[in-house]
């Protein structure tokens, strides 16, 4: 007889749940379905090919692909970290200036790395192994591992025919049979995913079983945070670049100029897609590097990350500055104009986020992630014939 | 009779511009008339072309676009290709957030430059 008021008492302390408006039902919409059809690079003729997946994977955790033997692509993109190091900024054979990225749906960009300094994943994977604070290898020494290992250079056979002779065409062999192995990473389906094809399907339990919280959150990300205007479509990115006011000095007079500096870099590469390690022909997709335009805003950008396995690979932003979700919420929440470019973003302001908000904000975020990671490292063949 | 002779006194460039393949959208000052179609249509965060019509044809034809509530343009300097008879295609653009943008087409003809701007909701 007294639970009646009782109850009535707990609903109403418990908020309504959220009914969400058409125009939110599009925004949530659009951050799906999940996960991606494959599409074949165009650029990269070992592109899906599994023989040169199966090669890629084996040069990723390739300890002799580094100056001193005992560097890897798998150092730093560490499979068990979500393909990340847990380390605010990358360490190779020395320091770098920029926090170590997943691998996982990398194929979905346009550009690669902070800056952008690529237009290719093949393009960008021998960024790291001809940097001298990486793996700090050269073409010389990469084309020598592969042809005197008669089960690499089988290998390499296998997918591109035989070992040229010409070094840096065999750095770009290798190059593309990373990126075949690394376009096969792909995060799963988080809670969110099942939330938003269930709201699209109007399954009520389903709809019921993604937290309250997430939800409050997500009506902030695309409503009074606009998070969507930068982190929209089902990778949670744009894939272009912005000051967000995270400062760009490295050190005692050193700055990183982030896209400024990427452009010129992609304009200077060999190895961009108007270069002539671009497989595809008609150089459809490097409409982009013809197009790019370099601006004076450009400086301090940096490219917009996917927000997909977001919470497994803390620390944030470009230098690795903030230490957790709440951090980063934080500090678009207290964002000060006179951290940004004058001629930056203009509907970038403080959010002003009440304690409740930001919570409820770091909920969704942490919804974005599949749980762990599903990658097991394959026994491989012992010879290639 | 007399009627469409009135209008084309008054808008002879109106009714001579004509763009095949679709519908487009149309830009008009007393001297010129802009055809424009987006192709393969209006997007975020993907590559489009704009076949672009200019009648009387001009000496030249610049394309733009930017964002005025963000104070920012395209990422992307488009490319101009003239076709012909006043027609042309511009390559490269690309909306790299949803909202509010403006093309603007600055059009250089014998009296001189013509801007045009058309506001353009992409979501």
């Amino acid at each position: 007889m007294r639970r009646a008021p009782l109850l009535l008492l707990l609903a109403a302390l418990v908020p309504a749940a959220h009914a969400f408006t058409k125009a939110e039902m599009r925004a949530i919409a659009a951050h799906g379905p999940w996960p991606p059809a494959f599409a074949r690079d165009p650029s990269n003729r070992a592109s899906g090919n599994p023989d040169a997946i199966e090669l890629g994977e084996r040069l990723f955790f390739e300890r002799r692909l580094s100056a001193d033997g005992e560097q890897s692509c798998s150092r730093c993109h560490i499979p068990e970290r979500s393909w990340t190091d847990g380390l605010a900024r990358a360490q190779g054979l020395a320091l770098t200036d920029r926090n170590t990225q997943s691998i996982a749906n990398v194929r979905l960009q346009r550009w690669f790395g902070w800056d952008g300094a690529n237009d290719s994943l093949w393009a960008q994977s021998i960024r790291p192994i001809i940097d001298p604070r990486e793996l700090g290898m050269g073409a010389r020494q990469v084309a020598a591992l592969v042809r005197g290992d008669a089960d690499l250079a089988c290998r390499y056979r296998k997918v591109f025919g035989e070992v040229p002779a010409n070094d840096e065409a065999v750095l770009v062999g290798v190059a593309k049979a990373l990126a075949a192995f690394q376009e096969t990473r792909v995060s799963g389906r988080a809670p969110f995913d099942e939330f938003r094809d269930a709201l699209l399907k109007g399954d009520e339990a389903g709809i019921a079983s993604y937290p309250e919280d997430a939800k409050r959150g997500l009506v902030i990300f695309i409503g009074k945070g606009k998070c969507n205007a930068c982190h929209l479509g089902p990778a949670f990115t744009n894939g272009e670049f912005h000051d967000t006011g995270i400062p760009f000095f490295i050190e005692k007079g050193r700055v990183d100029p982030g896209r400024h500096s990427g452009i010129q870099k992609l304009r200077a590469s060999p190895y961009n897609l108007l270069g002539p390690y671009n497989d595809a022909p008609e150089r459809a997709a490097a409409i982009g590097t013809r197009h790019v335009r370099l601006e004076h805003r450009n400086f301090g950008e940096f490219r917009t990350p996917s927000l997909r396995n977001l919470a497994p690979t803390a620390p944030y932003m470009h230098n690795g500055s903030l230490a957790t979700l709440r951090d980063v919420v934080n500090h678009y929440s207290t964002l000060s104009p006179d951290r940004l470019h004058a001629d930056g973003e203009a509907i970038l302001v403080a959010l002003k986020l009440g304690e409740g908000e930001v919570r409820d904000l770091v909920a969704f975020l942490e919804s974005l992630s599949d749980g762990g990671g599903t990658y097991a490292r394959r026994r491989f063949a012992a010879d290639c014939r | 009779m007399r009627l469409a002779a009135l209008l084309a006194l008054a808008a002879p460039a109106a009714l001579a511009c004509e763009m095949p393949g679709g519908p487009a959208e149309k830009l008009q000052s007393a001297t010129h008339t802009i055809l424009y179609r987006a192709e393969p249509g209006l997007g975020v965060g993907r590559h489009f072309a704009l076949a672009v019509a200019v009648c009387p044809p001009p000496k030249d034809v610049r394309v733009d676009a930017w964002m005025p509530d963000h104070r920012h343009g395209m990422n992307y300097r488009p490319s101009i290709a003239p076709l012909g008879d006043g027609r042309y295609r511009a390559d490269g653009l690309l909306f790299h957030m949803p909202g509010r943008w403006e093309f603007l087409f600055e059009v250089r003809g014998a009296g001189g430059t013509e801007r045009f701007e058309h506001s353009v909701r992409v979501e």
